[in-house]
């Protein structure tokens, strides 16, 4: 019995793990906070297979996720990275927000998620065949992904693509109840703010509001704010620093919640 | 004096029909903005605009006194079209500001709702206000409280509901059938007044920008310094300052060291200019004689040598303008990408000497069996990508950018959008720019507009000089494209783009036309390349996909519908360049 907490919104959970039995690699576009790092979560839980979550960052070298040279009294000493780990292993390894990380960061990655699937590790002259459990998942989001951090389409074609968007309002309902144990109605009045806030276009705000600050939303109200605090205070001021729309926004949610 | 009485008249029984809160009045222009994102809040179409209703007449029953004061026939109704939601200019309804504020948000909200027409307006409203009320807890307490204090107001009035229009409702457009109510006179009446009313805000409008420009073109934004500085160095003649100069025969890259002069001359009339002329006083100034250039023809495959004519000009006069406020928001869009660009920076590592040691190098070195065969670069350091472009955009004003794309925009106010977005953004980049305007008559008069040289900072002039360009004649793209490249060719840049803003193919009124035209624009673009300049074209002419990939290649070139791609665009030309 799974222990994460997670609703599938599509088939996802059926093609990754076809994915998985046919060692595929997988690739999760998304919005912010719509379920791409839970999701993995529950599926290595699944699968039974360990996460090696890697949060990619522009500075993130090749070394990072190989492994490199240590010092210990003894002399030097190599330690495995996340991705040699997970490839080892038998593990999956996650590179989340992988437009972050560096293009030459990126094409270590190559090698293991073509037919290939071996890592070669340079600084120790080893040639490592993946485990038939490895798995490589990266996920990355299509709204802010700006102009100059494109993914490099020869990277973009290696996987099989999941594309998760907001779940529907019944679901997400169900998500933030869950989430934060607060009670139907509000969490009806949460989702439907949600579903107006995501009627704006990206000229307004930059990214939606995402699942999670509901749930955030939703456990500050638990924790005995009110409503339209709360809201103000998770969504609200998240979304946007522009005054005008600050102001929509807050109109909007006292519309639901009342000031007081 | 009898006109005083009548307005003393007018006001007094106006005051005593019409139960308004004057001080707490709120202006739809003073939240139009907040009422368009909630208006995209609530699913509204976003295409659909916002706007001031005019006064509608509705045939109800009136009070003696709301008769005598023409009062109650016509009232502000909200209502929506295919284009647009109306609403009216200004609520007072309420005594709280808060609450006229409110009621706005709900027709706002009501108005993404409804599809009224005169047949099921009741049913509509009706439905739409349930649907609210049952799902926004904050409208159903406004709707409780202010459908009551709408009823006891009528029914003070000694008045039914029916007879005013219940003012929380959304009414049908002006065209539908309703119409057939009313007499034809108060259709007069209407139309009347609706005309009165685009005439006010004209006039709001007009007197807005006049402030704008008292704001930033005052005396004191010259500075005297400066003033003294081109007094000194320039020797014109000022009584013949409006006298073409025969015999100077200046070459366009010469142009810059005398654009201080043409300036002084530029002072002198706006100063004149702030006190009583027009903005359209500004007037084209020839620059010399012109100068000669070369011509391709394809059918002898030789060059026509010096068979054009290149006529430099300026437009004197012109009336500093600040950036439109319409373009500001897509700037500061652009500029997010933008300082990306600026803040790179590029990691070195294995570099023999540096700022910091490479750990992963020297732990390598140490754990490596034979040391004597590693190399020994152990150092890293972080170096800011430094930019040197110099851009020269080169616009087409041909006759053809008269052409209207929609009723209000013409390809020319595109190109000037464009032009506006693209200095900015240039600025932005501290990167050196000039932008010319060009068009042609023939071989023998290629007019080459300056709008800014190289060595002229970009400031309000310089937006004025882009806002008041005209559409001139004729496309001879070549010989605009050289000149372009000789002018860019002086500059010391690494890296040279030429930027070509078009609107359609090369053309001209003698043989330059068709596969003349451009075989000679091919050419002269592959003399660009040959000069190390990256020549780059957006073009707003939707067919132009076949002819331009063949002069500028598969990815020199870009085809643009509207100026709102331009943010989109304009990062992506850059990145081509710097990488």
């Amino acid at each position: 019995m799974s222990e994460i907490f997670y609703v599938p919104q599509t088939n996802e959970v059926e093609l990754f793990e076809a994915a998985a039995a046919m060692h595929l690699p997988i690739l999760l576009k998304g919005p912010t906070g719509c379920g791409k790092t839970r999701f993995i979560e529950f599926m290595g839980e699944k699968l039974s297979r360990k996460v090696y979550t890697v949060i990619c960052h522009d500075d993130l070298s090749a070394a990072d996720l190989i492994g490199r040279h240590l010092i210990d009294e003894s002399g030097t000493y190599w330690q495995d990275g996340p991705l040699t780990k997970a490839v080892r292993e038998g593990a999956i390894c996650y590179l989340d927000e992988i437009i972050e990380a560096r293009k030459d960061t990126t094409v270590v990655l190559h090698s293991l998620a073509d037919y290939r699937r071996i890592l070669p590790i340079d600084r120790t002259g080893e040639l490592i065949s993946a485990h038939p459990d490895f798995m490589l998942v990266v996920s990355y989001n299509p709204g802010y992904q700006n102009i100059l951090k494109g993914m490099k389409p020869s990277t973009k074609q290696r996987f099989i693509s999941l594309d998760f968007n907001y779940p529907t309002p019944e679901i997400e309902e169900q998500i933030v109840i869950t989430e934060s144990g607060i009670e139907s109605e509000r969490a009806k009045k949460l989702v439907s703010i949600a579903t107006e806030i995501r009627q704006l276009s990206d000229t307004d705000i930059q990214e939606a509001v995402s699942t999670r600050l509901l749930v955030y939303a939703a456990k500050l109200m638990l924790k005995g704010f009110n409503p339209y605090e709360a809201c103000v205070h998770t969504i609200v001021q998240s979304l946007s620093d522009e005054q005008d729309v600050i102001e929509v926004l807050e109109t909007l949610i006292s519309l639901h919640f009342l000031k007081r | 004096m009898e006109e005083f009485i009548g307005k003393v008249w007018a006001k007094f029984v106006t005051k005593k029909t019409s139960k308004v809160y004057e001080s707490e009045r709120v202006y739809f222009t003073d939240i139009r903005k907040s009422l368009k994102i909630f208006h995209r809040l609530m699913g509204g179409e976003k295409a659909k605009d916002l706007q001031v209703t005019d006064k509608r007449a509705l045939n109800t029953s009136r009070t003696f006194l709301q008769k005598i004061s023409f009062l109650g026939k016509e009232f502000y109704l909200p209502w929506q079209d295919e284009k647009a939601l109306y609403l009216p200019a200004s609520i007072a309804l309420f005594a709280h500001k808060e609450e006229n504020k409110m009621l706005y948000f709900w027709l706002v909200a009501m108005a993404t709702k409804v599809k009224v027409t005169s047949s099921n307006l009741v049913e509509q409203n009706t439905e739409a206000t349930h649907y609210l009320v049952d799902r926004y807890s904050g409208f159903k307490i406004f709707y409780e409280q202010m459908s009551a204090l709408l009823f006891s107001k009528s029914l003070q009035d000694k008045d039914v509901l029916s007879s005013q229009p219940f003012g929380m409702w959304i009414y049908p457009a002006l065209n539908s059938k309703n119409k057939a109510n009313d007499t034809s006179e108060e259709e007069e009446l209407q139309k009347e007044q609706a005309k009165e009313k685009t005439d006010t805000l004209e006039m709001k409008k007009q007197s807005r920008q006049i402030d704008d420009k008292k704001e930033t073109d005052g005396f004191l934004s010259f500075l005297p310094e400066s003033l003294m500085n081109i007094m000194e160095q320039v020797n014109v003649d000022r009584s013949e300052d409006d006298r073409f100069d025969e015999n100077a025969l200046y070459h366009a890259e010469d142009l810059d060291e005398i654009t201080l002069g043409q300036k002084s001359a530029n002072l002198a009339s706006r100063i004149k200019m702030d006190l009583d002329l027009q903005p359209d006083m500004s007037e084209i100034y020839p620059l010399g004689k012109g100068h000669f250039l070369d011509e391709w023809d394809y059918r002898t495959l030789s060059y026509l040598k010096n068979y054009v004519c290149i006529k430099p000009q300026i437009t004197l006069h012109v009336i500093p303008t600040p950036l439109p406020k319409k373009l500001k928001k897509m700037i500061s869009k652009i500029q997010g990408a933008l300082d990306l660009l600026v803040l790179e920076r590029v990691k070195n590592d294995a570099l023999p000497y540096g700022d910091e040691i490479n750990m992963d190098t020297w732990i390598d070195y140490c754990g490596h069996q034979n040391k004597s065969t590693h190399h020994q670069k152990f150092y890293e350091s972080y170096e800011k990508q430094t930019r040197d472009i110099a851009t020269l955009i080169l616009a087409d004003v041909s006759l053809s950018t008269e052409a209207a794309i929609t009723q209000d925009i013409r390809v020319i106010d595109v190109i000037k959008e464009g032009l506006m977005v693209i200095c900015e953004s240039l600025q932005k980049l501290k990167d050196d720019f000039a932008i010319y305007t060009f068009s042609s008559y023939k071989n023998t008069k290629v007019y080459f507009h300056i709008v800014k040289n190289f060595k002229e900072p970009y400031t309000d002039l310089i937006r004025g000089r882009i806002d008041i360009i005209k559409p001139g004649y004729y496309t001879r793209l070549g010989a605009a494209v050289r000149e372009g490249a000789n002018i860019l060719d002086k500059q010391k840049n690494a890296k040279k783009l030429l930027l070509i803003i078009s609107d359609g193919k090369p053309n001209d009124l003698d043989r330059y036309d068709g596969r003349y035209g451009i075989e000679d624009t091919k050419k002269a673009i592959q003399e660009v390349r040959k000069k190390g300049i990256t020549p780059f074209c957006i073009t707003v002419d939707v067919q132009a996909k076949e002819y331009l990939s063949y002069l500028f290649g598969k990815n020199g070139y870009v085809v643009l519908k509207d100026s709102k791609k331009l943010p989109k665009v304009l990062p992506e030309i850059y990145l081509n360049l710097t990488t």
